[in-house]
């Protein structure tokens, strides 16, 4: 057996390290030098204390969790259909589901703006109007995570058989799908779902051309006009995400304990 | 009156027959085997019993009612799967308790009767464990008993062994049967092993791409077959072609030996084969039986049985010899005597009596 660790790959792997590493340090070090000569998390006290800030902040995040709970709500039953009732729509879904990495967010944004921005629909004058919007196209853009995610989660377990299983048992469509298939799906979900969160969060341009408080636009006007706040900021919303992949990572952990398969 | 009867049944996907007019009726308590080549239409009469496919014309009746309109979850079927199914997420117990409590019954009644159902099929042990933390065996079992759990009126079984080794499959093979007598459940077991279908069944459908070939009890399948099909598909057996001397009489000449038949239909122009199974022939010459002479082509020797093959006049004629310590294992080259009953063989010619 070759243990052996290849100098290569140690090579390699600390060259992306520093690659990935070194610019973030510089980011974190500049981050702390806002007060002359010493370093402080001042530049993390004037964020943190802007109500600028905490307003975006909660936005986002209300509008992460509309998100998740609109995209769950529509993608799982879609989904789960395709998977009972029509297979052969699955390469289709496939597209679908890969049309928001390739249709930019910008013609999105227009497209949305366009469509709903005049009448019959005028969604644009209310800013009730334009979150309805925004979070729509909130879900479209995050729909790629959300689907893979559901369909790893289905395709890890049978889901015909055991929905056959749950009928035969005497269960109706609701039961199946709230005893049987989203209980085995918990995991597919909950990492889905932060991805979905994490994607909001940090989404830029919906946010900008909707003129709504997202934590995306907020940070690209701080990066603008300020110096070391923009630092800070850039690492606050790393520690998000890493945060977000440390969940999913350590709920995922749980697999390996629980049957995932139907099988 | 039948409890359960399918009635002039057909099923097509698109153009493709894969069942066709399929007429059974099964008594209350009866255990029906489906037995037939890969492809042949079981899994799909079972899954229109079942609720899961809906026949394109035919009528499934169960105790005089039909039962078309009834959804899967309104027929109350005890359905087992190839590959168990078990919920995942639920222990042994809640998967059995499932039907139970989706039914919404009272918890109680819901706890007795798991563990009345994890005692029949002694896994009280395997209460709270997962599917992934039991075997294959102890899974399909569990399944069982879950399917049993809501009082079907019918039990279903879908090759519900042939996930498993040859061992476990045995011991759950009878365990099946115990279970099955025990509750009197009317039960139809899809297989495509004949040994299971011979060895629990009180009645077996042969099917053929989608149609019945014969429907008997095991021994009628084995010794009276009602085809070629169904003699080639059960069993071994030797199917000789020969010559008419005697159409009236059943005699006829293999090779240059003369045979009687015990049993044949109209002998028209179609050539005829001579059927007689493997231990129905005996080593030796015996008055007034058939008597075969050849040569031995090759022996296998089976453990419990000797399989030897003698070659008369051109032809390969098999034949099954039981073991014993005492027994000469002819050899290869020899020639060999063979007798069998007029009785134990029929002449047949290929169109279905
Ligand atoms: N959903 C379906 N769509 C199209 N064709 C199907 C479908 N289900 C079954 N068939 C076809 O119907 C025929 C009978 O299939 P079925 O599954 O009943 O066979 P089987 O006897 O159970 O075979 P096996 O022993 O391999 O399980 C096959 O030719 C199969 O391809
Ligand atoms: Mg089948």
């Amino acid at each position: 057996m070759k243990k052996k660790n290849n100098p290569w790959a140690i090579f390699w792997a600390v060259l992306a390290m520093l690659y990935f590493f070194v610019p973030m340090l510089g980011t974190f070090i500049f981050s702390l030098r806002m007060k002359r000569g010493v370093l402080s998390f001042l530049a993390y006290q004037s964020v943190l204390s802007d109500a600028n800030f905490l307003r975006s902040f909660r936005y986002s995040a209300t509008m992460g969790v509309v998100t998740v709970i609109v995209s769950v709500v529509l993608l799982l039953p879609s989904v789960y259909w395709i998977y009972i009732k029509a297979p052969k729509m699955k390469p289709v879904m496939e597209i679908i589901s890969i049309l928001p990495f390739v249709i930019p967010v910008i013609v999105l944004v227009f497209g949305l703006i366009r469509t709903f921005g005049r009448p019959p629909f005028q969604l644009t004058l209310s800013s009730f109007g334009t979150d309805v919007l925004i979070a729509a196209g909130y879900v479209i853009i995050s729909m790629p995570y959300m689907y893979r995610a559901i369909d790893v989660g289905m395709r890890s377990m049978d889901v015909r058989t055991l929905t056959e299983a749950a009928q035969n048992l005497g269960s109706n469509w609701f039961q199946v799908l709230t005893l049987v298939i989203l209980p085995n799906l918990r995991i597919a979900i909950l990492s889905g779902a932060l991805i979905c969160f994490a994607t909001v969060m940090g989404e830029l341009i919906l946010g900008d051309f909707l003129v709504r408080p997202a934590l995306g636009s907020y940070m690209a006007g701080v990066g603008r006009s300020k110096a070391y706040e923009p630092a800070a900021l850039a690492i606050i919303s790393y520690g998000l995400t890493w945060l977000c992949l440390g969940l999913i990572q350590y709920f995922s952990r749980g697999r390996s304990q629980q049957q995932l398969t139907g099988r | 009156m039948a409890q359960l009867e399918l009635i002039h049944i057909s099923k097509s996907f698109n153009e493709m027959t894969a069942v066709q007019d399929f007429n059974l009726a099964v008594e209350a308590g009866e255990f029906i085997s489906f037995l037939g080549p890969s492809g042949c239409g079981k899994t799909t009469t079972l899954r229109m019993v079942a609720g899961f496919e809906i026949p394109t014309s035919g009528v499934i009746q169960l105790d005089g009612m039909d039962l078309t309109p009834l959804p899967p979850n309104r027929r109350n079927m005890g359905m087992v799967f190839q590959s168990y199914a078990l919920f995942p997420n639920m222990t042994a117990a809640q998967n059995v308790g499932y039907g139970l409590r989706v039914a919404g019954k009272p918890r109680v009644e819901i706890e007795q009767r798991v563990i009345e159902m994890l005692d029949l099929i002694q896994m009280h042990d395997f209460a709270e464990r997962y599917p992934n933390q039991l075997s294959g065996g102890q899974q399909q079992r569990l399944a069982l008993a879950r399917a049993l759990a809501i009082k079907p009126r019918v039990l279903l079984l879908d090759e519900p062994l042939s996930a498993l080794d040859a061992k476990i499959r045995l011991e759950l093979r009878q365990e099946i049967r115990r279970i099955q007598r025990q509750l009197g459940i009317t039960t139809i077991y899809v297989t495509h092993d004949q040994e299971e279908a011979l060895s629990l069944s009180d009645r077996i459908v042969i099917m053929r791409r989608g149609v019945i070939e014969q429907v008997g009890t095991p021994q009628q399948i084995y010794n009276f077959p009602a085809s070629d099909f169904v003699a080639e598909f059960v069993g071994h057996i030797n199917l000789l072609p020969v010559e008419v001397v005697q159409a009236d009489a059943g005699v006829v000449r293999l090779g240059s030996q003369v045979v009687r038949a015990g049993q044949f239909g109209h002998l028209n122009g179609r050539p005829v084969r001579l059927a007689v199974r493997p231990e129905e022939l005996k080593a030796g010459s015996v008055e007034g039986a058939n008597n075969l002479t050849g040569m031995i082509e090759s022996v296998t020797y089976l453990g419990a049985i000797v399989r030897i093959r003698v070659d008369v006049d051109g032809q390969l004629v098999s034949l099954d010899m039981f073991n014993e310590r005492s027994l000469e294992i002819p050899v290869v080259g020899q020639p060999f005597h063979v007798n069998f009953p007029v009785e134990a063989c029929w002449l047949t010619n290929g169109v279905k009596n």
